[in-house]
């Protein structure tokens, strides 16, 4: 029984924010299951085919913010094929037809059409914030659209799409009476960029915060740029290549030494090194750093820069900085939360002493007490090393280790990588995102069980010997949601141990591994709320004949999730869902 | 990076991973990284190191770059004989071109490999283009072919 009058509680809830806390909320009881639905703004869906549009406006008319997520994370990794699915545009479709005042659409893995694009800029007249992370499917003629139509955009924030460039018009579609946008992210587009109505486009926007650019503005433009928006904060630069010369580097100075508000910078696809040093007066102000596409920039001019940036708390950055330049991170960047060191050689042909080791990564773990979040890839780790840094830094919610070389073991001592990452788990109570390198045996799934109790997503690769490692992981992470798994020993056994498992995670993907056909679908006999999917691209297609053999036969790709809508009709040919 | 024609050098000794020993050797052969039997049926591109097109791409255009400027950067692409699961792999920078390519191929494979049309006698030569489709070797010049290439893949004659 309520006490109070609806609307006050639901003031009450306005309060609540996190989708968990409204989640749980809902189920108090009907009073509060009806006053939390009927007020709720923001929902977040994990994955587009868990639900289908039509519930959820039934559930949720308020709705203003929907964020969506489609393919699975292995995507990004080309192991999902392009037409697998998760189109937005049935989203769309559903949410225009119910008039629902559709603010805010983040969307992440998904496949989006000019048609959706085009159709989102026409129904939803207080349309404000449009943000496409990995997206594909659209070219420039559907931001046109958006550009066009929507005449309250304030935030465009694309974020590594496939994109159809068809030549930069489409800036010159924001009406001139555009003037609210805060936020403009465009790096992701390769072709050719129509500065003038850039310019004049920045010129107009005195609320803008968030200016990314793609690697088809030149240093003059950018140096216009920044002179008519002193005010950004976020600044994502182009690319690069050659020197300036002594005029336009002073002019491109200037300009950012009046970007006193600047707190981040990123872009930087091809940088001359002076052209870096002319962002040094401003280092001092930078909260989050990403030259992690400078390929060509070599160490010491990245240590030169670095030494400079005493408030980072972000940065991202190619493993070219080496060992030297994580120390140097770690005696400068005491306020550092989150690092990320990526790949530069791919193909290990020199004896290429510059990249990072196990070395730099205790170096950072011992100089930033604050790190919490790290993604490292390197050549080499050893067990003493992931020990140390479980000892330093405790406080780790996300760690995503990544030997480049599979299977690669501790390099002085020969042995699997188990006890470190054993250590890690141990040290590490607060963590809840985990990748897993290296020579592995069953026994780091064993740690992993035991110790990760606040463990939500495991990416595992090349690792474990037998069942038993899935099985440890499974029955020992309560709040595992994301499970995604290639080329591991892990079959039939540990996929059908415990089904009702899956009910409490979002997912589980497995490539390459030791299931087979005949498993796959006894699992999705057992269990109809999962849809189980294979993913088989042959060259002959007609090979998912159901007889005896193919029972044991190996599923190349397995993806299943839980869902209350059933097996979705969408899916392409070289899909099948049992 | 990757060793695709290595067998993990460790020896295989079967573990009991629930008792704990501290001197235990490591096992894991993987079989699935040397015989890609899986992967070559797969018509992706490639997927490791797990790191994003864009990234992928960057390091890419970097090394053509490199190359182009007389660097000495390898561009090591992974050859199969259709059939045969284990690969080999070849730094295709030491190539002038085509010629150069085929001769080094047949003398690897102890074959006669060719480009271009179907031929009854002769293994073709394939590759698999940065779009992840499976073409003939020998229609584009050689750098761009360079620019584009993944994977090599020699057919049984009379396949193509």
């Amino acid at each position: 029984m309520n006490y109070f009058p609806d609307e006050v509680i639901e003031h009450i809830f306005d309060f609540i924010a996190s989708h968990k806390d409204r989640n749980s909320i809902s189920l108090v009881s009907k009073s509060w299951h009806k006053i939390e639905r009927c007020s709720r703004k923001r929902v977040f869906i994990g994955n587009c085919y868990a639900i289908n549009p039509e519930r959820l406006i039934e559930r949720f008319p308020s709705l203003r913010s929907l964020t969506l997520k489609g393919k699975p994370h292995f995507a990004d990794f080309n192991l999902v094929p392009h037409e697998w699915g998760g189109f937005v545009h049935p989203w769309i479709v559903a949410l225009a037809k119910a008039r629902v005042g559709l603010e805010e659409l983040r969307l992440k893995r998904m496949v989006v059409s000019d048609e959706s694009l085009e159709l989102l800029s026409r129904s939803f007249s207080s349309f404000k914030s449009l943000v496409l992370v990995s997206c594909e499917g659209f070219t420039t003629d559907g931001l046109a659209s958006v550009a066009a139509n929507c005449r309250h955009l304030r935030e465009l924030d694309l974020q590594e799409n496939e994109i159809d460039d068809h030549r930069g018009q489409w800036l010159n579609c924001f009406p001139e009476s555009s003037t609210a946008l805060t936020s403009l992210n465009f790096s992701c587009l390769k072709g050719e960029t129509n500065l003038a109505a850039l310019e004049r486009l920045v010129a107009r926007s005195p609320n803008l915060e968030s200016l990314k650019v793609n690697r088809a503005v030149p240093l003059d433009a950018l140096t216009r740029l920044m002179s008519c928006a002193p005010q950004l904060v976020d600044l994502g630069v182009g690319s690069y290549e050659n020197e300036p010369d002594q005029e336009s580097f002073m002019k491109l100075m200037a300009a950012i030494k009046k970007c006193t508000e600047l707190r981040s910078l990123s872009g930087f696809s091809e940088v001359a090194p002076l052209c870096l040093t002319a962002f040094y007066p401003i280092c001092q102000n930078l909260t989050s750093l990403n030259l992690s596409y400078a390929a060509e920039i070599q160490g010491n001019h990245l240590i030169r820069f670095i030494q400079f940036c005493k408030r980072l708390q972000r940065l991202w950055i190619l493993d070219s900085i080496g060992d030297k330049g994580l120390e140097v991170v770690a005696s400068t960047c005491k306020e550092l939360q989150e690092l990320r060191v990526f790949p530069s050689d791919l193909h290990d042909e020199e004896d290429n002493d510059t990249a990072v080791t196990e070395i730099g990564l205790v170096a950072i773990s011992a100089g930033c007490p604050k790190l919490h979040s790290i993604l490292y890839f390197c050549k080499q780790m050893t067990n003493a090393a992931l020990i140390t840094v479980a000892k330093n830094c405790p406080n780790f919610i996300r760690f995503r280790l990544c030997i480049l070389e599979p299977n690669k073991p501790d390099h002085t001592t020969s042995q699997s990588l188990d006890e470190g990452f054993g250590a890690i788990v141990q040290a590490c109570k607060g963590l809840r995102r985990l990748s897993v390198s290296g020579l592995l045996t069953d026994k780091v799934f064993l740690y992993i069980g035991m110790y990760a109790e606040q463990l939500e997503m495991l990416s595992i690769a090349f690792a474990g010997d037998t069942d038993k490692g899935m099985l440890y992981v499974l029955n020992g992470c309560k709040k595992m949601r994301k499970l995604e798994i290639r080329d591991s020993p892990f079959g039939n056994a540990a996929l059908l141990a415990d089904v009702d498992k899956y009910r409490t995670m979002r997912s589980l993907w497995m490539s390459s591994c030791e299931v087979t056909l005949g498993g796959c679908k006894r699992l999705a006999r057992n269990a109809p709320w999962l849809n189980v999917e294979i993913i088989n691209e042959n060259e002959n297609n007609d090979v998912m004949e159901r007889n005896e053999e193919d029972e044991r036969e190996k599923v190349d790709r397995l993806y299943l999730y839980r869902t209350v809508v059933g097996a979705r009709k969408d899916a392409p040919p070289c899909v099948t869902i049992l | 990076m990757e060793n695709s024609n290595s067998y993990s050098p460790y020896s295989s000794s079967s573990v009991d991973s629930t008792k704990p020993s501290p001197s235990e050797s490591s096992v894991n052969l993987s079989l699935s990284l040397t015989f890609p039997s899986t992967s070559s049926q797969r018509e992706t591109s490639q997927d490791w190191p797990p790191i994003k097109p864009r990234l992928r791409d960057t390091l890419k255009s970097l090394r053509l770059r490199l190359r182009q400027r007389g660097y000495n950067t390898a561009l090591f692409v992974k050859v199969y004989m259709e059939g045969v699961p284990i690969g080999r792999k070849l730094d295709l920078s030491t190539f002038s071109g085509y010629k150069s390519l085929l001769e080094n191929l047949s003398h690897m494979f102890d074959t006669s490999v060719i480009c271009g049309t179907r031929d009854r006698k002769h293994h073709v030569l394939t590759y698999q283009d940065k779009d992840g489709d499976w073409m003939m070797v020998g229609d584009i010049p050689w750098d761009m072919f360079l620019e584009t290439v993944r994977r090599l893949k020699i057919t049984r004659p009379e396949r193509c």
